[in-house]
């Protein structure tokens, strides 16, 4: 709506998907969940079930501009958005989320992390729509968490944020970590290097630490030094071991449900 | 193209173009000036109004998305005999109004959080206030007005 305010109508037909009933919908079976594209940020959040598997879901939604962006704004229009600082992209990653897309040539699916190409780019094709994203709830008894960090509480952007699902098994070691960053990479994707750091290991400050490090590494290696980079590689090596320690350890997690 | 909606309660229909913002036709076509244009990027709330309940911006929403809609604007808010509703008095009884520009939208954000809960938290109304912005009062006074109409209303009910 905004670039469409700003540089006038440049289209000759505009669809209004938002009505579509298969678009809106949410559903949970088992946990196998499938979210409608058209799904708005406050309908996500406020799903009770969707906030039970998948927290990290609803706090990202939450954390999406003000109510009225929430109200209207929906996941489909912010993947297909593709903005690198997009607040669905770093959980639909880390959840392996695969993505529905209908043309007139039937439907495709295709891994959220492979349909963002670049900033503002997709592999949506002319005439292609996305309707749905399916994906597994984490494990039982995982947790899972989504931290931005913007200039202000609310309607901010992010300046990195952060996703990540962990479990520890009864011998106390981690066997399921899933980690991804926003706003720091050209397109969204599981920091697997860190994974694979943490998984099997007994959580501990020292893995935070290397894990932080590591996941520093891997975004200077994806995109070199920038202008931001002198911020981002501080906040990172902080926000990940952050992050990394909320999900596998019991304290409770810091959280935006506080609206009625 | 013809829309067909209820705005402030009444039915009604307008013809025009279907790109127009829901914002500019309430100001040109109804002449309704409560919802202002305060950024025309979703970033300030002073064009903030209610549909079917939820706060939306309507420099932000196409007007043939409101169709056979319920549209609430600040001109709804208060009764037909032209005196205030409570929650418009307490913002002046609380100081909650110093140029006004933001009051519309203000007034809205608060009747959509006293919808849900009559008993918010100082950090649920500034919560359901995140979308609007305030440059005269320091939104202190704002949050005041809206717990107070909560209260009164919880008292009345
Ligand atoms: C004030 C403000 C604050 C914001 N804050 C944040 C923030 O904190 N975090 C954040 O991540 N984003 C933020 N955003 C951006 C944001 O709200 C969007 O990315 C939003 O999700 C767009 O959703 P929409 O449904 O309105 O899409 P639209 O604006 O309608 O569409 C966006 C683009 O996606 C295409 N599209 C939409 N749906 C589909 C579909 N199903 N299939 C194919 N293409 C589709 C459209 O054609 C269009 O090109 C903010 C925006 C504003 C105005
Ligand atoms: S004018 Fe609509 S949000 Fe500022
Ligand atoms: S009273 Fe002036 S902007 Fe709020």
């Amino acid at each position: 709506m905004v670039a469409m305010r700003q540089r006038g109508p440049w289209f000759d037909r505009l669809v209004d998907i938002s009505a579509i009933p298969e678009l809106r919908e949410i559903v949970v079976r088992g946990d196998q969940i499938r979210l409608g594209a058209c799904v708005t940020f406050a309908r996500a959040a406020a799903h009770p079930q969707l906030r039970a598997l998948t927290p990290m879901l609803a706090e990202a939604c939450l954390s999406i501009g003000g109510p009225q962006i929430q109200n209207v704004g929906t996941v489909g229009g912010n993947v297909a958005n593709a903005a690198a600082c997009a607040d669905t992209l770093p959980v639909l990653v880390a959840l392996d989320a695969q993505a529905h897309i209908a043309g007139a040539a039937g439907e495709r699916v295709l891994p959220v992390s492979e349909l963002i190409i670049a900033p503002h780019h997709t592999a949506l094709q002319q005439g292609e729509l996305l309707t749905a994203f399916s994906f597994a709830a984490p494990p039982a008894g995982a947790r899972s968490i989504f931290i931005k960090v913007g200039r202000r509480n609310a309607q901010a952007i992010s300046r990195l944020s952060v996703a990540a699902i962990g479990h520890v098994d009864a011998a106390g070691l981690v066997d399921h970590v899933r980690l991804a960053v926003g706003a720091a990479l050209p397109r969204p994707q599981r920091l697997t290097a860190v994974e694979a750091l943490v998984h099997g290991q007994r959580p501990a400050p020292g893995l935070y630490a290397l894990a932080g490090a590591q996941a520093v590494a891997v975004m200077l290696d994806i995109t070199g030094r920038r202008w931001s980079t002198e911020y981002k590689e501080v906040a990172l090596s902080q926000l990940a071991p952050y992050a990394l320690a909320r999900v596998l350890e019991d304290a409770p997690l810091p959280t935006r449900f506080d609206t009625p | 193209m013809l829309i067909q909606f209820t705005l402030n309660g009444r039915p009604v229909s307008v013809e025009a173009p279907a790109h127009l913002t829901l914002l500019t036709v309430l100001r040109d076509y109804f002449h309704l000036t409560g919802a202002k244009e305060g950024c025309s990027i979703g970033e300030c709330g002073t064009c903030a109004v209610l549909v079917d309940g939820e706060l939306v911006n309507s420099c932000l929403m196409l007007a043939p998305k409101v169709a056979a809609r319920t549209v609430l604007t600040i001109e709804g808010v208060s009764p037909a005999d032209g005196s205030l509703s409570d929650l418009q008095e307490a913002f002046i009884a609380y100081g909650a109004v110093q140029c006004g520009f933001c009051t519309p939208g203000m007034v809205l954000a608060g009747e959509a959080l006293l919808a849900q809960t009559l008993t918010p938290t100082r950090e649920q109304i500034r919560t359901a206030l995140a979308g609007n912005l305030c440059r005269c009062t320091g939104y202190q006074q704002i949050v005041d007005a809206i717990a107070a109409a909560g209260a009164q209303r919880k008292e009345v009910n």
